[in-house]
């Protein structure tokens, strides 16, 4: 076993060798694929982050009555906070929401208007982000039977807008990423079965001597697997080189986004490695198979 | 010299009958007809015995049905009807994973020679050890004994484009010796070759054979065929029309 598996490696390797130039063209491709592949995963994790981002400013608002006690504020926020579909409850108390207007105001530019006022006319307030926008019901229902609650805002209609587009665009997303991932599939298949093809004559003299499937089978899946993470290494090289310029120059569009960027890392890194692994032995495999004993 | 024309219908059942006593048969034939896919029958009712230690040339025009007999040998093919018997042994009973081992009781010889152009003689040679799992040490010995049989322990460390056309199939043979092999099939092995190199590669095969490994070489060759008077089976339209001891390449009279 130990003789079979050195001796697929080493005729793996004089195979990667012997025909360089072809197998720095499969490298190559298969570098570009996984570019490809990883480039748009990317693309696609920041369109996912931006539309949560667009999401969780959907939140439900429920304004207090002014005679509500602390003590049955705290009980309602404690209540809501243990809902599984919430993710945040802020209370917003009437000095807050005031202070928010005003700063709100200012930043349009307009005048403040507040201190002709000689109180307060704002109501101190709840605020719920959820973890799906969809999932307002339960939280609405029991927000609206609350006697501590005077008036929760309908965000029906606006969730209803804000889920038909994130919705579209996770699909278009994910059908081009599904695209390009079958394209890039093929194309590298069709790369190491060339490769295959061109030592057919190897493989005929190999099954003219009687040599096993396993001895014929084993070396090309080794080069593919060769091949495969050669493409990924230098797929991964290249990406982390291309991310300090590139992050600092997307940096303010990533601050803004809930992304975090050691998670991504991570997937792209399994991404490429699975793929470039998984498709160099795939299509090594697929290829010799046409030469073993039928 | 005498020969004896051997009729076909008299081949009762080849398994049961050796052919003469003593010696086993190597390769039968019974009956034996392929049919591709495209409906074309490149052999149509073969009887065939070989008994191990003969010397036997097939003959017969382009598209006989020569190579499809030799691919069914070494069951790169399966029969359509009739069984194939090499060394008692049914190909078309084989299970996949015993193919390779019968295929090493077979040496091959073509007419390209299929040698790797990026190998050097004995690394060619040994390559055939390499790739059926024999253990290390004992493929250097055995790959300078074929070298020395065909006469090439010089050129070992040559490519095969710094060879002539003889060395190179004589490299091919040494490959396909370095088994020990029981049968040696050869495909028209001087069809690239001139007449005088064309008799070196036969008297090859003719040492190989008096050691007592069989011998199968398909030929176009007649001059050999004619002058040799060994055993010649002729093929036409995947038939056998002529199995005669001590013929020549064409039919008497």
């Amino acid at each position: 076993m130990i003789g079979f598996l050195a001796f697929s490696v080493s005729r793996a390797w004089q195979g990667f060798w012997r025909n360089v130039a072809m197998s720095l063209a499969a490298t190559a491709t298969m570098t570009l694929m996984l570019l490809l592949l990883a480039g748009f995963f990317i693309v696609q994790n920041g369109l996912l982050a931006a539309l949560s981002f667009v999401e969780q400013k959907v939140e439900v608002e429920a304004d207090l009555r002014d005679t509500a006690t602390a003590v049955e504020i705290a009980d309602l926020e404690g209540r809501i906070e243990a809902l599984p579909e919430v993710r945040e409850v802020t209370y917003i108390s009437k000095e807050e929401a005031l202070r928010r207007f005003q700063e709100a105001r200012a930043a349009q530019g307009e005048e403040d208007l507040t201190r002709y006022l000689d109180s307060n006319p704002l109501h101190a307030s709840l605020q719920v982000k959820l973890r799906d926008p969809t999932d307002f019901g339960t939280v609405m229902d029991l927000l609206r039977a609350d006697p501590a609650v005077e008036r929760v805002k309908n965000i029906t209609d606006l969730v209803d807008r804000v889920v038909t587009v994130t919705d579209f665009l996770r699909t278009a997303g994910l059908a081009i990423l599904a695209v390009i991932g079958a394209i890039v599939l093929f194309i590298i298949i069709n790369t190491i079965r060339l490769a295959v093809v061109g030592r057919a004559e190897e493989i005929e003299v190999m099954r003219l001597v009687g040599a096993s499937d396993a001895f014929i089978r084993w070396p090309f899946v080794f080069e593919g697997a060769l091949v495969g993470l050669l493409g990924a290494v230098i797929t991964l090289a290249t990406i982390a080189a291309m991310a300090e310029p590139l992050g600092a120059f997307m940096f303010d569009f990533f601050r803004v986004l809930p992304i975090r960027v050691g998670a991504i890392a991570r997937d792209v890194s399994l991404l490429v490695l699975g793929s470039g692994l998984g498709l160099g032995i795939a299509g090594a495999w697929i290829s010799v198979r046409t030469y073993l004993i039928r | 010299m005498t020969s004896t024309i051997v009729e076909r219908t008299s081949v009762p059942d080849a398994l049961l009958q050796p052919t003469e006593p003593g010696r086993r048969d190597l390769l039968v034939l019974n009956d034996v007809t392929k049919r591709f896919p495209n409906g074309r029958e490149a052999l149509r009712d073969v009887d065939l015995v070989i008994p191990e230690g003969d010397f036997v040339f097939l003959v017969g025009p382009s598209g006989a049905g020569k190579s499809t007999l030799m691919k069914l040998i070494i069951r790169d093919e399966l029969a359509t009807s009739g069984e194939v018997y090499l060394d008692g042994e049914n190909l078309a009973r084989l299970p996949r994973r015993r193919v390779p081992h019968v295929r090493r009781k077979i040496g091959t010889v073509f007419q390209d020679f299929k040698l790797l152009p990026t190998k050097t003689v004995r690394e060619n040679v040994a390559f055939a050890l390499e790739v059926t799992g024999t253990p290390r040490g004992r493929i250097g010995p055995a790959v300078e004994r074929a070298l020395r049989h065909v006469g090439l322990s010089q050129q070992a460390e040559q490519f095969p484009r710094q060879l002539s056309g003889g060395e190179q199939q004589r490299t091919a043979i040494a490959r396909a010796l370095v088994h020990d092999p029981r049968l040696v099939i050869a495909d028209e092995p001087t069809g690239n070759l001139d007449p005088l190199i064309s008799w070196e590669i036969i008297q090859l095969l003719l040492r190989i054979n008096e050691l007592g490994v069989t011998v199968l070489m398909a030929t176009h060759d007649a001059d050999i065929v004619t002058a040799l008077r060994k055993r010649v089976v002729a093929l036409e339209e995947g038939r056998v029309i002529r199995d005669e001891l001590g013929g020549g390449y064409h039919r008497r009279g």
